[in-house]
């Protein structure tokens, strides 16, 4: 019987000592949690799956049966300047809040992340699917670009051209004269007037895998 | 890293195969560890016997501990793992009334199973009062759907709740466990004397 | 252990705990849930449901969910388990001359009495597990141990309503005093 005590305390001990243990080890935080997941997700970036042409984000704008979310994760004064129309300023470090959000978004929604090239957006998107995992993607080329093919001339002091995109340094690299944030016509272009861009399509309406739960 | 998509690595068949297998060895835990036996589960509830909690709350600790070192060390991924939704009231009054039917019929839907299999005769009566019971629920439960969804906090886990780091929650269950099993052995010696 | 049967014919409780516990973890690990029984029960009864009177079955929305149109109520993970814990417990059973025709009863009542009360729990068991939701494997044991805060309302919910009528019951279960 003795034997058999000793046993049992050594049981607890164990469970308490691994318990105390992983407390002070912690949970994964969102970087570590997209360390797992790289593997996984990683292509999506490497072979460049989930950036998406402007036209195509317009496209999205668009279209009445996708609930878009447009993350814009610039700083406020470039947002002051310029910004899409119903899109959402989040800071990078403030992303961690939008979780409960991003977890019960419905079957059509589509979730963009935008920044003025695509440095910030891409770590905002690897947050994002360390989060939630929703349907994400990225602006290719960021708001440079799209500004580049959607941007109006009177706009921009200097003459409105091709800002280059070969590198890329986070800047808004279109000096407009006026910060009207989303009331510049690039914020909403007009699709029957805007250029049309050839792209391929790459968002996909994700099937909400019915995680099949629960007793019944 | 787990949970993984059993369907594209192992096919329909594979998954069901897995389910079966799985649930094989629930079955054959619970009757090795005598809980095809009403006696010795409504002994729980008068300090006769300690099994059930000794066996409860031992299986969710290691269970517990296993799956949040796996998270740690990311081998498996929790937000990805079915946590049942909280239904606050329906769960709470759901729970007395199984607490009621516990006393009066000696099992639980799981135990009775095994009772029922093993041919005993109080289990297969039971497994039919359980059948008429989800065939009343089925019938009125749209006349209180309104409570049916009432406290609904969705995925709601204790960490949240308490706003406790997880370790420290489990650090916690432990502690509670551990309480319970030496707390409920004392009540046992107490009222029944150490004669065992 | 007044008329029990003999404790060393099973496993100590706290070695099942441990491979429960361990089991359980499996499931979680490989499939992404726990282990659960009532909803498996539910399933099957529905299924029946289904082939008997079809037409009732779409019309009311809790069973339509599981079985209405041509939806398979038992094309669902826990049907399986439930299947594999009727083998499980009958091998568990077979292995160890367990499996007789016989009733479990207290010493104070007779078989027909118990078989009575078996009835009654079995019905408030059932509708009891529907309205929570799952019963003490789906909900305590599984989701007690993925930190489900309902869960753990729930299981205090049943052994508070056990432990606070059991003295009313005791007849059923002790010995004459």
């Amino acid at each position: 019987m003795n034997g058999f005590l000793d046993m049992r305390v050594a049981g607890a001990l164990i469970l308490l000592l691994a318990s105390v243990a992983l407390a002070l080890y912690g949970q994964p935080s969102l970087e570590q949690k997209w360390a797992f997941m790289a593997e996984r997700f990683g292509p999506r970036l490497a072979e460049r799956q989930v950036h998406i042409d402007p036209g195509e984000l317009l496209a999205l704008m668009n279209d009445h049966y996708i609930d878009l979310l447009i993350y814009d994760v610039r700083a406020e004064t470039d947002w002051n300047w310029f910004h899409l129309v119903d899109s959402e300023r989040v800071d990078l470090d403030k992303l961690a809040a939008q979780r409960d959000r991003l977890l019960a978004l419905a079957e059509n929604a589509v979730v963009v992340v935008v920044s003025n090239d695509e440095i910030a957006a891409t770590e905002a998107w690897k947050r994002i699917m360390a989060l939630a995992k929703p349907n994400a993607y990225i602006l290719e080329g960021g708001l440079n670009h799209w500004l580049n093919i959607y941007g109006v001339a009177g706009e921009e002091s200097g003459a409105h051209g091709e800002t280059s995109l070969a590198t890329p340094d986070g800047t808004l690299r279109h000096p407009f004269k006026l910060a009207l944030g989303e009331r510049h016509a690039a914020a909403r272009p007009d699709e029957r007037h805007a250029p049309q861009r050839d792209y391929t399509p790459k968002v996909k309406l994700l099937k909400k895998i019915a995680r099949a739960g629960g007793c019944g | 890293m787990a949970p993984f998509d059993l369907q594209a690595l192992i096919g329909n068949s594979g998954s069901y195969f897995l389910y079966l297998a799985i649930g094989f060895g629930f079955g054959f835990i619970l009757e090795s560890s005598g809980f095809g036996d009403a006696r010795r589960l409504a002994a729980q509830f008068y300090f006769r016997e300690l099994r059930v909690i000794k066996v409860m709350f031992t299986a969710i600790v290691v269970a517990m501990t296993l799956i949040f070192w796996s998270t740690a060390l990311g081998l498996l991924d929790y937000d990805e793992i079915w946590v049942n939704p909280t239904y606050l009231w329906p769960g709470i009054v759901g729970g007395l009334i199984m607490g009621l039917g516990f006393i009066m019929g000696g099992y639980c839907p799981g135990t009775s199973l095994v009772s029922m299999v093993t041919l005993k005769l109080d289990g297969m009566f039971f497994a039919l009062g359980m059948v008429t019971g989800i065939l009343a629920f089925g019938e009125t439960v749209g006349y209180f759907n309104a409570f049916w969804h009432s406290g609904a906090m969705g995925r709601f886990t204790l960490p949240e709740f308490l706003h406790l780091e997880t370790g420290w929650v489990v650090f916690l269950v432990v502690c509670m466990a551990l309480v319970m099993f030496v707390g409920f052995e004392w009540i046992r010696g107490a009222i029944y004397g150490k004669a065992k | 252990m007044n008329n029990v049967a003999d404790k060393t014919r099973y496993w100590n409780p706290y070695v099942s705990g441990v491979l429960l516990g361990l089991l359980l973890f499996l499931s979680f690990f490989l499939t992404g849930h726990g282990l659960g029984a009532s909803g498996g029960v539910n399933r099957m009864v529905v299924a029946v449901e289904d082939l008997v009177i079809p037409e009732h079955v779409d019309r009311t929305p809790y069973i339509a969910q599981m079985a209405g149109g041509d939806r398979d109520p038992l094309g669902h993970w826990i049907v399986w388990q439930v299947v594999g814990v009727l083998l499980g417990g009958f091998v568990s059973g077979l292995l160890r001359g367990r499996v007789k025709v016989q009733t479990y009863h207290g010493p104070q009542i007779s078989s027909h009495t118990r078989w009575g009360y078996a009835f009654i729990g079995g019905v408030l068991m059932g509708y009891g597990a529907r309205l929570a939701r799952g019963c003490t494997s789906g909900q305590a044991l599984s989701g007690g141990a993925v930190m489900s805060v309902g869960s753990w309302a729930f299981m205090l919910a049943v052994f508070a309503g056990g432990y606070g009528v059991a003295w009313f019951f005791r007849r059923l279960w002790q010995a004459g005093e």
